[in-house]
């Protein structure tokens, strides 16, 4: 037992598949055993296999491609664009003290106002489709890329800034060969961020104002008391969020290996 | 050797200005001369503002009052004929011991091809040869310290100031490290200009050491060291070696003790 554990908690690759296997599979038997005892409910929780099914009639309905082409084109155009803009917003307002004193407050302001709470009055501006979730996922996901990129510029070591100069760098030099490559492990864990806000804009923005994606299939299967489906697509988004986690997780390491030895 | 100085510092002082409006002063009036090819040291108490002399030289630092002349142009800025190695590790941690030894070339806009080439030999003769593929973070701290030297002189300066390069090391390095210092230093025919707290170190390699009042730095004595050259390391058991190191070491504690009593 010991040394299952052991292996279990281990660093090796395997280990941390074993890991990701086991605890799917344990949530999985919790799950069945729920649904085959307590839960006798089929409106509220349905067992594994039923999602199951209804997950591959999806697919097979064609349901989940249109879906799924719906809230991949929305995100896949907002999304990147937000980490650009964030991240030139961030570089703006590194580049002077008097502008991230000016812009500083303002950012954070805009920030803790729960921007999801204004997707009803975006959609009625905006009307139902396309632009209404391209602006609210950029308006959610670009605050943690500016936040980031700003404070990994700024916290770029002074010595390296320093040495740049004594070799006569330019300010792109110093910006491409020092502040840059510092902020970006930064910069990624701003985007790993704004990955898992990104997916919650586009589902709100999809139950209000639209007829397609993953957030219009949540909200459609629930109004019809369709548990199973409605699992089904969450289940997508789930997954969703975790490999994008995993992979700005491992970018995140890879740009930065000599912060963890 | 030619004495024309390639080195002049008429009346340098600098005070800082901290955040909360306190001032401190670091260097006061600092004249020195220092010969093409010389190789002098820099010592004194810490906080004396050796660092702070080394930035003004190099063109990091504004003096408030004073000029620094190299080849009779005044410094206003950093330039190619001056190098500086820093006291702290400044290695680029992503970038592997080669592009780390050919950054300033690289950054004065050579080929990889050429950058590389030069940045080997100097990798060689820090005597790091097989690390060149490896990172900062996998070396250890004396390692570093000699990148940080190789990618100083890689840019072939007329002038290199190095800021306590071997304090990282263990002794036997550092000693290895001075010999390979002096063998460059006699072979190239640069000026070097040394900011060392190892007193001996001074002794060993410099034509003249200069021992800094504490704060704010003042020169407090320029000593010639008149041990013949070539040197090596039999000398620092010879019994006019150890009276230089002993006369230095007085001074600087002197300095200490009349620091602490104010
Ligand atoms: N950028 C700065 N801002 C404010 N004060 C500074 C700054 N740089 C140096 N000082 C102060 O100036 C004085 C001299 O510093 P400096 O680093 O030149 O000393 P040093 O002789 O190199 O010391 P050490 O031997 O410890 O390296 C110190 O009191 C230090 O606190
Ligand atoms: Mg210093």
């Amino acid at each position: 037992m010991k040394t299952i554990l052991d292996y279990l908690s281990g660093e090796t690759r395997t280990a941390a598949l074993s890991r990701a296997v086991f605890s799917l599979v344990s949530v999985l038997i919790i799950w069945q055993i729920l649904t085959a005892t307590i839960v006798m409910n089929r409106m509220l929780l349905v067992p594994p296999a039923e999602v199951l099914d209804a997950f591959i009639g999806e697919i097979r309905s064609g349901e989940m491609r249109r879906n799924a082409w719906a809230t991949c084109l929305a995100v896949g155009v907002s999304f990147p664009l937000s980490v650009i803009v964030g991240v030139l917003i961030g570089m703006f307002l590194a580049s002077s003290r008097a502008l991230s004193l000016i812009g500083g407050p303002m950012l954070s302001a805009l920030n803790s106002v729960p921007i999801i709470a204004l997707a009803p009055l975006f959609i009625a501006w905006l009307g139902l489709g396309f632009s209404s979730k391209f602006v609210l996922v950029m308006l959610v996901a670009v605050f943690p890329v500016v936040v980031t990129t700003e404070a990994g510029l700024r916290a770029t070591d002074k010595n390296l800034l320093e040495t740049a100069r004594s070799f006569n760098a330019t300010h792109i030099q110093t910006f491409t060969t020092v502040s840059l490559p510092y902020a970006l492990p930064y910069i990624v864990s701003g985007i790993r961020v704004a990955w898992a806000r990104a997916l919650v804009g586009i589902v709100v923005a999809e139950f209000f104002g639209s007829f397609a994606g993953f957030g219009y299939a949540v909200m459609a299967a629930g109004q019809t008391f369709d548990t199973a489906t409605l699992l089904a697509y969450v289940i997508v988004l789930g997954a969703m969020g975790l490999i994008g986690s995993m992979i700005f997780q491992w970018l995140e390491e890879r740009l930065a290996p000599w912060r963890k030895e | 050797m030619n004495t024309h100085p390639i080195l002049e510092i008429n009346g340098v002082s600098k005070t800082f200005v901290r955040r909360d409006k306190t001032e401190v002063a670091a260097l006061r009036d600092i004249d020195l001369s220092i010969p093409k090819g010389a190789f002098v040291s820099i010592v004194g108490a810490s906080g004396s503002g050796k660092s702070t002399l080394l930035r003004i030289i190099d063109g990091l630092l504004s003096a408030d009052t004073g000029k620094v002349r190299v080849n009779g142009a005044v410094v206003t800025k950093p330039g190619k004929d001056r190098a500086v190695v820093f006291q702290n590790d400044s290695l680029l941690p992503w970038k592997t011991v080669i592009q780390n030894v050919a950054y300033g070339l690289t950054l004065s806009g050579m080929k990889w091809r050429e950058a590389s080439k030069i940045a080997q030999e100097f990798i060689d003769l820090a005597g790091l040869k097989g690390f060149e593929t490896h990172f900062p973070h996998q070396l250890s701290g004396g390692m570093r310290q000699r990148v940080n030297v190789a990618r100083g002189l890689a840019v072939d300066p007329e002038i290199i100031l190095l800021d306590e390069p071997f304090a990282a090391l263990d002794s036997q390095t550092r000693e290895i490290m001075q010999t390979e210092l002096l063998r460059i230093w006699q072979q190239s025919g640069k000026t070097v200009i040394l900011i060392t707290h190892q007193i001996d170190e001074a002794v060993f390699l410099s034509d003249e050491v200069v021992v800094f009042s504490a704060r704010p730095g003042t020169v407090r004595q320029k000593i010639p060291i008149v041990l013949a050259r070539p040197r090596n390391l039999d000398v620092k058991r010879s019994p006019e070696f150890v009276q230089f190191v002993d006369k230095i070491w007085k001074l600087i504690e002197e300095e200490v003790r009349a620091a602490a009593a104010s």
